[in-house]
């Protein structure tokens, strides 16, 4: 036991390194303000949302609906990421070397691997779970037991959607591991799961229409689905022993199940996908001239589609996106009928002529919370001495992963942007906006990416996934993307329902949003190069 | 020359290197030997501008690394001592990145690649991701990226470290064929054969405080250069 305490001490030390409060060291304490502030600000969001969302069912005797809606999505967003998180969070890590050399048994590696991902999404999924059980308890008179069922409910939740991610990680690692491409084929083999994943959850979301009136089957079509999600409001609505001692023991007796059925496979797909191909066109080497900044570029790209959690996690907000304008384009009269209430005196029309704003807003979503740049100083890792011995100046280096980053992401939105153009009637006025916040918002989330990595860099990450979804500087800038977002939808729909003319609320948008881009390039030119030289390897 | 002037370099509380001062001359192979920890990888970290120092300065052939950093790096060649390159990267990107950062003509590029892949043995592996190599493999393409834009000033922390006996043996043949054209070497090494056979000046230090600092001559006398190391480590 104390060889399993320790090991699993010394794996989640440099994971839980910024959550240490006790620091004498000042700048240490300043950098941990700003996730205090975003942490309670996103809270503050998920407590008003729960509270809109319990306010028509308090009285009906559906409050449990909330618990059910909150339980569903955040158990969705688990597999959803854990997908394709799984593959790179259990396979080819740095420290393998090290703990397969070990006398320990390969399960217990395994379990180590599983643990840290359960570990960091127990306290992700606990940031939307609280504040709607919370909500939950203030709003129903609830015992003890509720309190009972719940927190040992926020502990078991993340596990099911951890083993079908870590599963379906395994099958997409072996899959592609026989591909002499494993990078691009793993990419392929993920975002076709996560289209299908997304697909069914997509359907999901049609039953989600009219709230109080079909708050019950949307709980009995969640609760017939998910077992966890049934238990968990039995539990917490008519709490029973019997059915807690059961769900106790489902969750544990699966996650060791998940552990011994996966460590029988887990050594011999590691090393294949540690294996790399080499000897093609020997002697057959092309020497080729760039100047050094696009050189600098070809080099970021390399890096970006080398790492299949680093694409799927970025082309799957675009996909969203580019999706979502084609849906809309294609099935605009359905969608914006189930908007439309009974008693409702909104038609079809005057939605359609809310689309710029539609788009402006999409666009600020897709970009805002799709950083790229949040994980490009963390993912050089020690190779970072490499570029601070070049002599090439700081700023342009800074420069170039902002310049890869707006390169993946604006020709997808432009795309995006065609499609709604050339179903919809946008003026002259609306697509020079439109193309221009196009430009202008992937830069905006792009500059805060690096200053937000600049400031909270990762450098010794045993794998991808720790760096492009569990460092500080990735979930610092999910975090300000929420934040700008929910705040740029507030404003787009204050500013809809008022009398000011559509065209001048997505101008307004775009001159603020200049000028945000404008601070931060300032920001970045007086502080970057200042950061960059202070990140030592 | 390289002038470096009584650099201090801290970690936090703790000084890494002290109050260092010495110059190494053109034209020169210099030494830099030290017990592990003792802070020879800091200096050399300090003088190719990867980190910064607190105090003192170093002038690469009278140019400030603090003040005119790329100048300074323009001149140089660094070769790390656990050459961590772009793992994705094919071997033969990797150098021509190296050198589109150093601005290297096609022409030179294309004789110098050529020339060192040859010399290294490692001409069929160009195509190779680095990913795939072997330390030594890796370390004789962070040598051929360095050399490939004919360094004035050639920096390497333990560059003997993980290759074969031939490629250490061209690797010494190409350090003197550097000095013979007045050009600088200064490495680290435990090797402390090899640094008392090719060396003309070494320096000592010991928990962060250069102890010695001279010609091989000076510094050994009549002793081999490992006995003085060991006494001065006692």
């Amino acid at each position: 036991m104390n060889k399993v305490l320790s090991l699993i001490k010394t794996c989640m030390s440099d994971n839980m390194n910024l959550f240490r409060v006790k620091t004498k060291n000042q700048s240490e304490k300043s950098k941990k303000i700003l996730p205090i502030v975003l942490f309670l600000i996103i809270f503050f969001y998920m407590w008003s949302f729960a509270s809109m969302i319990i306010e028509p069912l308090v009285g009906t005797g559906k409050e449990f609906v909330l618990l059910t809606l909150f339980v569903c999505f955040t158990s969705i967003m688990t597999l959803v990421e854990g997908i394709y998180k799984s593959s790179s969070l259990l396979f080819n890590c740095k420290d393998d070397n090290l703990l397969l050399s070990l006398p320990i048994s390969k399960s217990m590696v395994l379990f180590i691997r599983i643990f840290k991902f359960y570990v960091f999404e127990l306290m992700y999924n606990s940031l939307f779970l609280v504040p709607a059980m919370v909500v939950y308890a203030l709003n129903v008179s609830v015992g003890w037991t509720y309190y009972l069922a719940t927190i040992v409910a926020i502990l078991l939740l993340p596990i099911i959607p951890i083993i079908i991610s870590c599963l379906l990680g395994g099958f997409i690692s072996m899959s592609s591991s026989s591909f002499k491409n494993k990078n691009i084929a793993q990419i392929i083999i993920t975002m076709a799961i996560l289209l299908l994943v997304f697909y069914g959850s997509f359907n999901l979301q049609g039953y989600i229409d009219n709230l109080a009136n079909t708050a019950t089957s949307i709980h009995e079509k969640i609760t017939q689905i998910y077992y966890p999600a049934k238990a968990y409001i039995n539990l917490a609505t008519n709490f029973n022993i019997g059915e807690f001692l059961l769900f106790l023991g489902i969750h544990i007796a699966l996650f060791a199940l998940s552990i011994v059925v996966l460590s029988k496979k887990y050594f011999s797909v590691n090393s294949r996908v540690k294996s790399v191909p080499t000897g093609s066109h020997k002697g057959d080497y092309k020497i080729k001239t760039n100047t050094p900044m696009k050189s600098l570029i070809k080099k970021e790209l390399n890096r970006f589609i080398n790492s299949p959690v680093f694409v799927t996690n970025a082309a799957f907000g675009l996909a969203i996106f580019l999706v979502g304008c084609v849906l809309i384009s294609v099935r605009f009269e359905g969608i914006a009928n189930s908007f439309i209430m009974e008693d409702d005196t909104i038609s079809i029309q005057s939605i359609e002529s809310f689309i710029p704003i539609i788009l402006f807003g999409f666009i600020c979503f897709t970009s805002l919370m799709s950083s790229i740049t949040s994980s490009m100083i963390s993912l050089e890792g020690k190779s970072f001495s490499i570029l601070k011995s070049l002599p090439i100046k700081p700023f342009k280096i800074i420069l170039s992963k902002v310049l890869t980053a707006v390169l993946i992401m604006i020709p997808i939105i432009l795309i995006g942007d065609i499609v709604m153009f050339i179903r919809f009637k946008f003026n002259i006025f609306e697509i020079i906006i439109i193309l221009l916040s196009s430009i202008v918002l992937p830069l905006v989330a792009e500059t805060i990416g690096i200053l937000v990595n600049l400031k909270y860099p990762k450098m010794d990450a045993e794998n991808d996934t720790e760096v492009v979804k569990q460092s500080m500087s990735s979930m610092i800038s999910v975090f300000i993307g929420m934040v700008l977002t929910g705040l740029t939808g507030i404003g787009l729909v204050v500013c809809a329902f008022s009398n000011i003319h559509k065209d001048l609320i997505i101008l307004g948008g775009l001159l603020v949003y200049i000028l945000i881009y404008v601070l931060l390039l300032i920001h970045l030119n007086r502080k970057s190069v200042k950061k960059f030289n202070s990140i030592n390897v | 020359m390289i002038e470096i002037k009584n650099v201090t370099k801290k970690y936090g509380d703790k000084t890494a290197i002290s109050n260092i001062s010495f110059n190494v001359n053109d034209g020169e192979i210099f030494a830099f030997i030290g017990h592990n920890g003792a802070g020879k990888t800091t200096l050399i970290k300090s003088i190719v501008g990867i980190h910064d120092f607190d105090e003192g300065d170093i002038l690469i052939n009278g140019k400030s690394i603090k003040t005119n950093s790329i100048e300074c790096k323009k001149e140089m060649a660094f070769v790390p001592d656990n050459p961590e390159l772009y793992e994705n990267m094919k071997a033969i990107d990797f150098i021509n990145f190296m050198c589109d950062m150093y601005e290297i003509s096609q022409e030179t590029r294309e004789i110098n690649i050529k020339k060192y892949a040859k010399l290294f043995e490692i001409e069929n592996n160009l195509n190779d991701t680095i990913n795939s190599f072997s330390h030594g493999m890796k370390q004789k393409i962070a040598l051929i990226s360095a050399l490939a834009h004919d360094p004035k000033v050639l920096i390497m922390d333990e560059p003997f470290v993980g290759l074969d006996p031939k490629a250490v043996f061209d690797v010494k043949e190409i350090m003197n064929e550097m000095i013979k054209e007045g050009k600088i070497i200064f490495f680290s090494t435990h090797i402390l054969d090899v640094a008392e056979k090719l060396c003309s000046r070494v320096a000592i230090i010991k928990k962060g405080e250069l102890v010695k600092v001279g010609s091989m001559e000076e510094i050994k006398g009549d002793k081999s250069l490992e006995k003085v190391f060991l006494e001065l480590e006692k």
